[in-house]
């Protein structure tokens, strides 16, 4: 083995520490602003691919067929790099100079657009999972169509969602560390940033493993809990119930 | 009560139900019985408008299923159905299954809707089970708890998808019970059922279809000792032994 | 809004470079994977603690993290494992055989466990002995099962080759990007690489639904 000097002491010094901790920050907000976004396009989106109207059926199935076939950071590169050349020349200087943290943003866009439409599988497939009869049981006591959802399908549903719901929030806050390609300073980014430094890249990769180890912690104890919550004995949500 | 007439359904090229006709008068239980795919649920289902048909119609206390003014919710205000997988709400207690239409539709206060699902649960024989959830009941008790759902409407004809198929033999029993009982107590009742012994002790009429036609109706005794037509001798001798 | 597609025919054959050394990088990533996958696979259904333990911590540890990290992690720890520096490639098919090692290991153990306990039993009562009732019955059965699940991952694979973007790997994105820098015709470049993964990643997806389709009917 090539002699190294191991030196993990530069992780809390100054200024490193301090830069990996607003890496941690930001990585946290672009995967809170994104799993917000794209929770929200992707209900959109599912509803969309269930429905009898076929336009908005077929838009739906081509919109994730779209994001899905293409690599993210691909995409990533297109919000970034290309689409800010297609507007005109004054629009272009002030979206650069005049909006902060352009990148971030940039980011934003396109990680909730690729998220939302692995999001809106998910859902599709839960509210596929209940059965039809379902929802004509609701009817069949005089429900409305509005009165069956809110009462009845969308209660289960949103239970339904919550074990693949929660891996595809972790797959979005892996996914932001993409955004370092494009500037983002991010936990990814400052461990590199680190790395450039003070040459130490196993001791900053390493930290930043930790740091994304701690997130996936956190991410699947809360939606555990929530889990919790909104249990009912008896329902069992896990992969292989019969509903 | 309800007239159906010259009803005919298509799902794509597939002719599901065919030129079908029928009377059930107020009071009455008709049994429909046939092989698997004969249509028989489908049938059962057009009867509420949740299952719509291409040709004919279906009038049900002279209002018209071709009427465009016909308001389908209030249809099914009036008509209960029960299903063969129960369809309880999961995430429901059973009171709450119950007590849930009549506050949200109908506008019933808590109370009063709490008390009726009560004496529904004591009429089917479970009222200890009010305050558990689906997913702790029997298949039989969930049937029950089923059918007080569908009566707490205080419908005028209550109809019955195959309510014993999805249940182990020994419940079966508690369910046709309380089936027996609601005949008895004069409901209009529609029943898709294998089940020969319910259909002689209460039906007024059986009807047996298949591929979708009316092949054969008749009073329990005639059906039974004297089928006319091949299909149903053949029905008859598989399922009776 | 004017679109100069010469930029793509002009730097073609060094496009097509990058997307070859993609190509590459994915085959050798899936038959890696798969190979390091199965043993990982079946280790994690071990009734042996020694193996269990050690594999379901690594299948676990792996999830937590984003490719571009293991990737970075590998291009580090490699040149000190070796004793000497290690080039993009290499580094690159190391951190990519190991992470989706994890990934087609889960594949192929939900692959052998749906095979039902009944037809394992039916076969032993019929006389077979455990290698036996394994190869004729369990693995051909799994591996059909798991054959849309695998393909799917495939494409997975062949998609996060663009990260090696980040140590500087001639693949097909990075391809683009070195174009890009010289011509600025980043519209056209990128849409021509999405469309390029677009074509590959959904034929197979088509693929793997007939092969559904056709499970569906057996």
């Amino acid at each position: 083995m090539l002699a190294y000097d191991f030196k993990w002491s530069i992780l809390w010094q100054d200024p490193y520490g301090g830069w990996i901790l607003d890496g941690i920050a930001t990585t946290i907000k672009l995967g809170v602003l994104c799993c917000f976004f794209s929770l929200l396009i992707g209900v959109i989106i599912g509803t969309f691919r269930i429905t009898h109207y076929k336009p908005l059926r077929v838009f739906a199935e081509a919109y994730t067929e779209i994001f899905r076939d293409i690599p993210l950071l691909v995409q990533l590169f297109f919000w970034y790099f290309a689409i800010p050349t297609l507007f005109p020349e004054n629009i272009r200087v002030w979206v650069y100079q005049e909006i902060p943290n352009f990148e971030f943003w940039v980011v934003v866009v396109g990680l909730s657009l690729y998220s939302s439409s692995r999001m809106a599988e998910q859902i599709r497939a839960g509210i596929n999972s209940i059965s039809a009869d379902q929802f004509n049981a609701a009817l069949s006591t005089g429900f409305s169509h509005y009165q069956a959802y809110r009462y009845v399908i969308l209660p289960l549903a949103v239970r339904l969602v919550i074990p693949p719901l929660t891996t595809e929030i972790l797959t979005v806050f892996k996914n932001t560390a993409l955004a370092m390609t494009v500037g983002v300073l991010e936990t990814t980014f400052m461990s590199q940033q680190v790395e450039a430094y003070t040459f130490h890249g196993l001791e900053a990769t390493t930290a930043a493993c930790v740091i994304y180890m701690i997130i996936t912690l956190v991410v699947v104890g809360t939606m555990g809990w929530i889990e919790k919550i909104l249990a009912v004995p008896g329902l069992i949500t896990r992969k292989g119930a019969r509903l | 009560m309800i007239e159906i007439v010259n009803v005919s359904k298509w799902y794509g090229d597939i002719k599901v139900l065919d030129n079908v006709n029928e009377t059930i008068k107020k009071g009455q239980v008709v049994v429909i019985c046939g092989p698997s795919g004969s249509g028989k649920s489908t049938l059962l289902k057009t009867l509420n408008g949740l299952e719509p048909f291409q040709e004919g119609d279906i009038q049900v206390d002279g209002i018209s299923f071709s009427d465009p003014k016909t308001d389908f919710m209030k249809l099914r205000q009036k008509m209960g159905m029960v299903f063969q997988r129960f369809e309880l709400y999961p995430h429901m207690k059973v009171i709450e299954n119950i007590t849930i239409a009549p506050v949200k539709v109908l506008k019933q206060d808590k109370s009063r809707a709490n008390k009726k699902a009560m004496a529904l649960l004591e009429r089917v024989g479970i009222p200890e089970q009010a305050d558990k959830y689906p997913g702790n009941l029997s298949g039989g008790q969930q049937q029950r708890v089923a059918i007080a759902r569908a009566l707490a409407m205080e419908p005028d004809i209550m109809l019955f998808d195959e309510p014993t198929s999805a249940l182990d033999p020994e419940m079966i029993k508690e369910v046709l019970d309380v089936m027996v009982d609601l005949a008895k107590s004069g409901m209009t009742m529609a029943v898709v059922t294998h089940e020969m012994g319910f259909a002689k002790e209460v039906a007024d009429e059986i009807i047996f279809m298949d591929e979708g036609r009316i092949i054969e109706r008749g009073t329990d005794k005639s059906f039974f000792e004297n089928p006319k037509s091949e299909r149903a001798k053949d029905f008859l001798r598989k399922i009776l032994i | 809004m004017n679109f100069e597609w010469q930029v793509i025919t002009h730097n073609f054959t060094f496009l097509m470079g990058g997307l070859v050394t993609t190509f590459e990088l994915a085959l050798i990533a899936i038959a890696g994977g798969l190979a390091l996958g199965i043993l990982v696979g079946m280790a994690r259904l071990s009734n042996i603690k020694a193996i269990y333990y050690p594999a379901t911590l690594f299948v676990n540890l792996m999830r937590t993290q984003p490719l571009i990290l293991v990737i970075f992690w590998f291009y580090f720890f490699m040149p000190l494992v070796l004793g000497r520096p290690i080039g993009d490639f290499m580094s690159a098919s190391i951190a990519f055989i190991i992470f989706e090692a994890s990934y087609f290991a889960e594949i192929m153990r939900a692959g052998i466990q749906s095979i039902s306990k009944g037809q394992v039993e039916a076969a032993y009562s019929t006389g077979f002995t455990y290698w036996q009732t394994m190869r004729y019955f369990i693995i051909p059965q799994a591996l059909r099962n798991m054959l849309p699940s695998l393909i799917t991952q495939g494409v997975v694979v062949f998609q996060d080759t663009s990260l090696a973007y980040v140590i500087g790997l001639r693949e097909f994105l990075r391809s683009a990007n070195v174009v890009d820098a010289r011509e600025m015709r980043s519209v056209e470049l990128y849409l021509f690489v999405g469309l390029v993964y677009f074509m590959v990643c959904f034929s197979m997806s088509r693929v793997c639904k007939r092969m559904e389709l056709k499970k569906g009917n057996a």
